[in-house]
């Protein structure tokens, strides 16, 4: 055994010499691997009352098997840990003789208790770092003590605390003022005193702490001793002190509740700032390790169908502005609308029908004139007749068609002219004198609807001289002498004779021409 | 044949040219007359030519005093005719939007409807040219329901892009009972919310496909507009039993509504025509901004 115990050990040493990025690969120190964590089960056995193997089973088996075992050991382990941490809960002094327990042992059991230390937090470390898990695990065993001494100090002050200013520092003086005034023994608060200050040491160097520590029990198992005598001379950090020891368990209790599933390095006691951080440090290595990710495809930019999955377009809310306006969707109502609206511009009758404009001429439209297609009724012999007339004797000639529209064209622009003038000239022009001849006849030129008889109006539309002219004296029959009646009568034979003279010769003048004809 | 179409459109072109400069003066002189009628100072900026332009309002008649535009000439002549139109469609139509194109011909009087075949679009211009066409209309589909419309006025004149929706075709409609025949009277018009510049255009471009109608025509045809989808619809109208203000309307006809997505200066061929108004969904204020009415 003593031989397996020394060649164990030798395989750890040689475990811790390697370098680190060794035991990545497998290589030949899988051999002293194997001899040292047999090595290491044996020393931890007798710690573990529960555990079901005797010896760690090496020969012939692979690492998962081996880590099975060791697994296995611990699962035990943590029920009786539980029972000792609610026990250690309890009593706090039962801490301080753990504390003298570890003051006793040697440097090996230190390890050994290091390493159970190190089983508490999970058996990551056994196997592939066991050296780099020991000084760890040292580390850790320094700090939680340290932790235990800042906590059973620190609990309250956190916020207020930093290099300059120390709580303790202040009440360290507070009570040398104190001492000065009142005149306590200086051997105690020497001792006091330098309580604190390795206090304070600790706060600043972890690294010293185990022989800080060690004095520190000692200092707190002499000081329970001499408690009882200095009653009258107690001090505030006696009371305050304990207080704090009672938060510093409350504080332990937390943080070993918390702090059992944390991966920290084994670090049970986690003050809030320090849980904090470990929250957000968590936070910060999951962002990172997204960024470092490929993006997901709606992140990327313009993505075409072949580069996203399949189908995936339509899992996403896509959303994005129509600039156009929808087409109108054609319901009852709008066919209604359209309907009255058209039966309104009926009723009004307002089309927007193409108008026709009307065609301005271009041209006057040529006078077509109609001739005339009968026969001509003169005969040629006449029309020549006719035309020598008028070249030699123009006032005998008839008057051809168009000189009587000529006629009538010049009657009708002279009294045109006649109205102009009249119109415009500013001297009276009187209308001239046309002369016409027209048959009057002697009526009446008054006929009026009289109850007088017609016979009654005097009125004719002939002039007196029109209806007499006749010169000299006139006289009546009933008026005239028997001379005048004779010459009267006389004149009439007269006239009679000669109107009858004239008839025969011109009757005998007729017949000579018939007769001349022949 | 080919020169005078040429020189024509090179007239027409120059004449487009001009019409800035005259707008211009047209503008100068109706801000004298402004001033003139109302009393007031007459601006600074026209205070050198001021005489020479007040010599020619004095001169002005009906026909000079308004500025005449390549518009008024693309339908100087569609009111002293009536229209006569050509309707075909895109190359390989299926039957469905034959049957559209065929109703579309009933809609539409004095229309012809022609096979596409194979002819390229050139020639179809050139012959409805040549045969005094005024106006070509093509209808484009997609998996038989017509979603294109191209109305393109003959003398080089402008062509219409219009997309189509919510097409109703008389054939959908399986109750041949219930609709009936189509008259195929002059049909009275109604332009309802064309009231911008760019409506006023579009409006004048859908009339001058129909020709005058007569007074006491029965039936009507609407194009409504709203938000910029033109609404077309034909009815058939009846003087109804409650009097003067009764009227019974019997829908007849395709409905459809049209959207206007581009307006070319000239035909359907010519590729590098200019474009006088095209759609932009694109832009962030295309929701706010309505091109056609209110």
């Amino acid at each position: 055994m003593a031989i397996v115990k020394d060649s164990g050990f030798e395989a750890l040493e040689k475990l811790k010499s390697t370098e680190p990025p060794v035991f990545l690969a497998p290589s030949s120190k899988s051999e002293e691997a194997r001899a040292a964590s047999q090595h290491l089960f044996e020393k931890l056995k007798p710690y573990n009352p529960k555990s079901p193997f005797d010896e760690l089973l090496v020969d012939g088996f692979d690492a998962e098997q081996i880590w099975q075992q060791i697994d296995m050991q611990s699962q035990p382990l943590l029920s009786s840990l539980r029972q000792e941490v609610n026990r250690f809960a309890k009593n706090p002094e039962e801490i301080r003789k753990l504390g003298n327990l570890t003051l006793k042992v040697s440097q090996k059991d230190d390890v050994d208790e290091m390493d159970m230390d190190g089983s508490e937090s999970g058996d990551d470390e056994l196997e592939a770092n066991e050296s780099e898990g020991e000084e760890e695990e040292d580390e850790e065993d320094e700090d939680e003590d340290g932790d235990e001494d800042e906590e059973e100090k620190n609990g309250d002050n956190e916020g207020i605390e930093d290099e300059f200013f120390k709580i303790k520092e202040l009440e360290e003086f507070l009570e040398d003022g104190e001492a000065e005034e009142y005149g306590i023994d200086y051997k105690n608060k020497k001792g006091v005193a330098k309580k604190k200050k390795q206090n304070l040491r600790d706060d600043d160097d972890e690294e010293d702490d185990e022989e800080d520590e060690d004095d520190e029990f000692g200092a707190f198992a002499g000081g329970d001793d001499e408690e009882a005598d200095k009653l009258g001379k107690a001090k505030y950090t006696d009371f305050f002190g304990g207080k704090k020891k009672e938060t510093k368990v409350k504080w332990k209790d937390l943080s070993e509740d918390e702090a059992e599933f944390e991966n920290d390095q084994g670090d049970v006691k986690l003050s809030t700032h320090e849980k904090e951080r470990v929250k957000l440090q968590s936070k910060i290595e999951q962002m990172e390790k997204a960024n470092l990710d490929p993006k997901h495809w709606t992140m990327q930019g313009e993505i075409t169908a072949a580069k996203r999955p399949k189908n995936s377009a339509l899992e996403v809310d896509l959303d994005f502005e129509h600039n156009a306006r929808p087409a109108p969707v054609i319901t009852e109502e709008v066919t209604a609308s359209l309907e009255d609206l058209i039966k309104s511009r009926i009723i009004e009758a307002r089309f927007d029908d193409v108008q026709r404009a009307p065609s301005m001429p271009t041209k006057a439209k040529r006078e077509a004139k109609e001739m005339d297609e009968s026969k001509s009724k003169k005969g040629l012999a006449e029309v020549y007749e006719d035309e020598y007339v008028r070249t030699a004797n123009p006032a005998f000639a008839p008057t051809t068609f168009s000189d009587e529209l000529k006629k009538e064209a010049s009657m009708l622009f002279k009294n045109l002219c006649l109205k102009l003038d009249a119109l415009s000239h500013f001297h009276f022009t009187p209308k001239p004198v046309i002369e016409e001849m027209s048959i009057q006849t002697n009526v009446p030129a008054i006929a009026m609807e009289e109850v007088a008889p017609v016979a009654v109006s005097d009125a004719t539309m002939l002039a007196p001289e029109e209806i007499f002219s006749g010169k000299g004296d006139i006289k009546d029959e009933s008026e005239l002498t028997q001379e005048e009646r004779k010459r009267r009568r006389a004149k009439k034979k007269r006239k009679f004779k000669a109107e009858s003279a004239k008839e025969p010769v011109k009757k005998a003048r007729d017949a000579t021409t018939g007769s001349e004809g022949l | 044949m080919l020169r005078r179409n040429v020189r024509l459109r090179k007239e027409y072109l120059y004449r487009k040219n001009l019409e800035g400069d005259e707008r211009q003066l047209y503008e100068k002189k109706r801000k004298i007359r402004e001033a003139l009628q109302e009393g007031k100072p007459i601006p600074t900026e026209l205070r050198n030519e001021e005489a020479k332009l007040r010599q020619e309002i004095d001169l002005e008649d009906q026909n000079t005093a308004v500025p005449r535009s390549h518009i008024d000439d693309e339908y100087a002549n569609a009111t002293e005719n009536d229209p006569k139109i050509l309707l075909t469609t895109s190359r390989n139509p299926s039957a469905p939007l034959i049957r559209f194109t065929k109703e579309l011909k009933f809609v539409f009087p004095n229309s012809q409807r022609i096979n596409r075949g194979g002819q390229v679009i050139s020639e179809i211009i050139e012959t409805a040219r040549s045969h005094d066409f005024t106006d070509v209309i093509l209808v484009h589909e997609h998996r038989g329901v017509p979603d294109g419309l191209i109305i393109s006025h003959l003398p080089f004149g402008p062509t219409a892009y219009f997309g189509l929706l919510n097409v109703v075709t008389r054939h959908d409609i399986q109750d041949k009972k219930a609709i009936g025949h189509m008259p195929e009277q002059y049909p009275h018009l109604i332009f309802n919310n064309f009231t911008t510049q760019m409506g006023k255009r579009v409006g004048n471009i859908l009339k001058h496909i129909f020709p005058a109608p007569k007074p006491d025509a029965r039936r009507i045809v609407t194009f409504a507009n709203q938000s910029d989808y033109i609404s077309f619809r034909n009815h058939v109208y009846d003087k109804g039993e409650g009097g003067p203000k009764s009227i019974e309307l019997k829908e007849i006809g395709p409905r459809f509504e049209l959207r206007l997505y581009q307006v070319k200066l000239g035909t359907v061929e010519q590729n590098e025509a200019e474009i006088e108004w095209v759609i932009r969904p694109y832009m962030n204020t295309a929701k706010k901004r309505q091109f056609i009415g209110e």
